[in-house]
């Protein structure tokens, strides 16, 4: 049962991959031909491109602002007992639980519409509320392992609470924050819903791009991105994984 | 007649062996202990008895069947882990009942039976509790009492009280007895507790890296070891070789006439006695002294290496002073 | 003191997702229940007048309902297989389980029109073997929803089911195999109930996911199998139905929110 499950979750990835390679005009499976022609074709669609860019923009500033602001929440929870946790918790899973759609649509109409925000503060706005809680749960399960003590003789030492800190905590939960990091950045990355109603022809980001070209052509363009996508994707996991051992934190 | 056969059993975990060329038979009603280190083989074994571990070679019998290739779950017989492995989401109750349940039997006479295993291992009133509020000792029992409801064939114990506390130990040591002696249940028990084993068993079988070094009744194992493994394991503190009428190691030799030639002896710490120089067997010097409240006991270093001995309580020689210390041929043992 | 400086410490996240994310939510779903200036209730009782929405719904709790309850027979399987593989194969398996979650839906979807496609992958198969003169239409039905939604969701009950079986206490599986349960009977008697908090919070966020997809149903049901979230996207680009999309929204958040209080009580 556990080999089924195994082939079918991944089987659609090789398929995927397979595809990528395909020489032909149009997308058939099994490729009557191989070759990188898509692969490298990709690279040069104009809207890819651009769309591109806006995706690695809006997910680093979004992963940054969301661990600026979600790394003091998971140290406050952690370190200190408050009489309203439960409540903040609550409040910090909500974006976890609306659809994202209703988010994009919401910024849409009271942000860029109402407020004439530009349209790509109102993606970066819209993504960092979804990452936050991202970044809260993941440094908070690797500040529970540091205890609580350290802080305190590092106080005891003479070190203020910034001190502390930057100098005792922060240092400890590096792989956590690098976890929530690369968690955060590749779930912006991947966003579809929030940005569905926040993108236009100006701006754009690529899993948009993606589902835009895929209505008018029918060529395995989308494929060789997917796979690029994927590679990317495994890349960016596998390198922070043997690097900083990140997987205890997920 | 012979109730459980073991017959040239391998075990091993993958590729490395964990068992070899065990034999071991065990009579009805008898109470067998499996003593030894950890990772000597002793609840490998016992795994294997329960079906739990698939033997690489050899035969389990039992009660003149084969069973050795039958599933766990036919074997009908009862296992105590050391760990319990009571169900945390049923009552004591319902954990006893679980295989008679299982068993269809009928609703009167399975809360006849369940009631009174419960009395015989003393928790009546704590039928409705969950594990989760019954204590160490307490939860122990629920797990003896869920076996033996079954009136199984065997009853395995793999270190059932390894987790009490040392009052409570002495207490289920003498509970476990009577229920084995009241059952007539054969019965076999892993520990690596020495004292256990000799309070407890018919019988101890001291296994050694998969291996038994003794097969014998508690006297035999504790006052005639038979290996120089055994002989430490049972508390012989001192160990010489012995070899041409003296006690040899390395360069030294200590003349010492024993009746019958053997190639190693052994003494316990309580029958050496620690003197003054030149009253004893050899001398040597105090490096370590421990005061154990009936005595005191010295770490002497000799010629023939380091001796545990002890004196009594007005012995005031301090680490540092010579003494002297008596081998007695007559208290050693002979391997 | 410590008290101020934990507050301090809260605040940006808390006024960012107040002011940002709440306070426009918020905005949103109330528009959808202003008539003629007053408030009501109504809009949501005559959303489901029009039979397109009735089906819309049906559907999507159907297809949800369908993908959690076999993504359960499945995984348990699959998870009581995984819990018995030892440790340095066990980080491997864990590994290719969560990487799925970590690759744009996109591509996992897509993955699935190169298989279902007029002249996808089993399609040839299918014309291949002789079973069939022409391609068959396997995209754009229910089933390929169900398929697509189906593998996206997966991994979260099976991960879900391997971290509750790993809570299992020591022993207790080789205990009923001693008393004399067979592989079902212990099962039943004692995985089942011992996990079943792994299989709620599992199905939980299978049901969800699946009711709140929108990629999926996007690329492999298209317009003929509309679900909430595709139907919500059309009522705002295409028809141009703003109140109505509203309405969907807070449907969405009440049918999610039931399903989470509900889950949570039968665990009870």
């Amino acid at each position: 049962m556990l080999v089924l499950a195994l082939v079918f979750l991944l089987g659609p990835f090789i398929v995927v991959f397979v595809a990528g390679f395909s020489g032909d005009d149009t997308l058939r499976f099994p490729p009557q031909q191989f070759s990188l022609r898509w692969l490298i074709q990709v690279f040069t669609v104009e809207a890819f491109q651009r769309s591109f860019v806006t995706s690695i923009v809006v997910a680093l500033g979004s992963t940054l602002l969301a661990l600026a602001l979600g790394v003091p929440v998971a140290y406050a929870l952690s370190r200190f007992r408050l009489p309203g946790a439960e409540a903040v918790r609550l409040l910090l899973t909500l974006p976890l639980i609306v659809p994202g759609i209703i988010v994009g649509l919401a910024l849409l109409n009271h942000g860029v519409l109402a407020l004439n925000l530009p349209v790509t503060l109102s993606l970066l706005i819209g993504h960092t509320t979804l990452l936050i809680p991202y970044a809260v749960r993941v440094v908070s399960s690797s500040l529970a392992n540091l205890r609580v003590d350290i802080d305190d003789a590092a106080v005891t030492l003479g070190a203020t609470r910034l001190q502390a800190f930057f100098k005792v905590v922060l240092p400890n939960i590096r792989g956590g924050v690098a976890a929530a990091f690369v968690l955060a950045f590749i779930t912006s990355f991947n966003q579809v819903p929030v940005s569905l109603f926040l993108t236009g022809p100006g701006v754009s980001t690529l899993p948009i791009e993606m589902m835009a070209y895929m209505e008018t052509s029918y060529d395995p363009s989308i494929a060789a991105l997917s796979t690029l996508l994927v590679v990317f994707t495994i890349v960016l996991v596998a390198g922070t994984e043997k690097l900083l051992g990140i997987s205890k934190y997920l | 007649m012979t109730h459980l056969v073991l017959d040239k059993l391998n075990l091993a975990y993958g590729k490395s062996a964990a068992v070899t060329d065990l034999n071991l038979s065990v009579a009805q009603g008898q109470l067998i202990s499996l003593l030894g280190p950890s990772g000597c083989g002793k609840t490998t074994t016992m795994r294997a008895v329960a079906g739990l571990l698939r033997p690489v070679s050899g035969r389990i019998v039992l009660a003149g069947e084969d069973i050795t290739q039958r599933p766990v779950h036919q074997r009908d017989m009862g296992l105590v882990f050391q760990s319990y492995a009571l169900f945390p989401h049923l009552s004591a109750y319902d954990n006893v009942a679980f295989g008679l349940r299982l068993r269809k039997v009928a609703a009167a006479e399975l809360d006849q039976r369940v009631r009174s295993a419960i009395a015989s291992v003393g928790l009546q009133g704590f039928e409705s509790r969950l594990p989760a509020n019954l204590s160490g000792g307490q939860q122990q029992r629920v797990a003896v009492a869920r076996a033996i409801v079954l009136r199984p064939r065997l009853l395995l114990l793999d270190e059932p009280l390894s987790n009490l506390d040392a009052l409570l130990r002495v207490e289920m040591r003498a509970e476990l007895r009577r229920i084995q002696r009241e059952l007539g249940i054969t019965m076999l028990y892993v520990t690596h507790d020495q004292e256990e084993a000799l309070s407890l068993s018919d019988r101890i079988v001291v296994m050694r890296d998969g291996r038994i070094e003794q097969d014998d009744s508690p006297e035999a194992v504790y006052h005639h070891p038979a290996t120089p493994f055994v002989a430490t394991f049972m508390g012989y503190q001192n160990l010489f070789d012995w070899h041409d009428g003296a006690l040899c190691a390395g360069d030294a030799r200590v003349p010492l006439a024993v009746q019958r030639p053997a190639r190693h002896l052994a003494w316990r710490p309580e029958h050496v006695a620690v003197g003054a120089p030149g009253s004893g067997t050899l001398d040597g010097r105090v490096l370590a002294r421990s005061y154990l409240g009936e005595r005191i006991e010295f770490l002497v270093h000799t010629a023939l290496g380091p001796v545990k001995g002890c004196a009594d309580l007005s012995a005031g020689w301090r680490e540092g002073a010579d003494v002297g210390v008596r081998l007695d041929p007559a208290q050693a043992a002979l391997i | 003191m410590h008290r101020r400086l934990a507050w301090l410490l809260l605040a940006p996240a808390l006024l960012f997702i107040a002011l940002l994310f709440m306070a426009p939510v918020l905005a949103l779903l109330a528009g959808a229940f202003r008539i003629d200036g007053a408030w009501a209730l109504s809009p949501l009782i005559t959303f489901f007048d029009e039979p397109l929405h009735r089906e819309v719904y049906w559907r999507t709790l159907r297809i949800a309902g369908l993908a959690t309850l076999t993504s359960a027979l499945v995984c348990y399987p699959a998870a009581l297989a995984m819990v018995r593989v030892p440790p340095p194969w066990r980080g491997l398996l864990t590994g290719l389980v969560i990487l799925p979650l970590m690759v744009s839906p996109i591509a996992r979807t897509y993955s699935w029109i190169v298989l279902l496609g007029r002249n996808g992958f089993f399609n040839a198969l299918l014309q291949g073997l002789g079973l069939s003169d022409e391609p068959l239409k396997l995209l754009f039905t229910e089933g390929a929803v169900f398929v697509g939604l189906l593998q996206l969701m997966m991994p979260l009950m099976l991960l879900s089911l391997v971290s509750a079986l790993e809570n299992l206490p020591a022993d207790v599986l080789a205990a009923a195999a001693t008393l004399g349960a067979n592989r079902w009977q212990a099962f039943a008697k004692v995985v089942l109930p011992l996990t079943q908090e792994g299989l709620i919070v599992g199905g939980t966020l299978v049901f969800t996911g699946c009711v709140t997809a929108y990629i999926t149903p996007a690329l492999l049901g298209g317009p003929q199998v509309l679900m909430l979230e595709t139907l919500l996207y059309q009522k705002v680009n295409v028809m141009s139905d703003p109140a109505s999309a509203s309405v969907i929204a807070v449907l969405l958040l009440v049918t999610t929110l039931m399903v989470n209080q509900l889950l949570k009580r039968v665990s009870k």
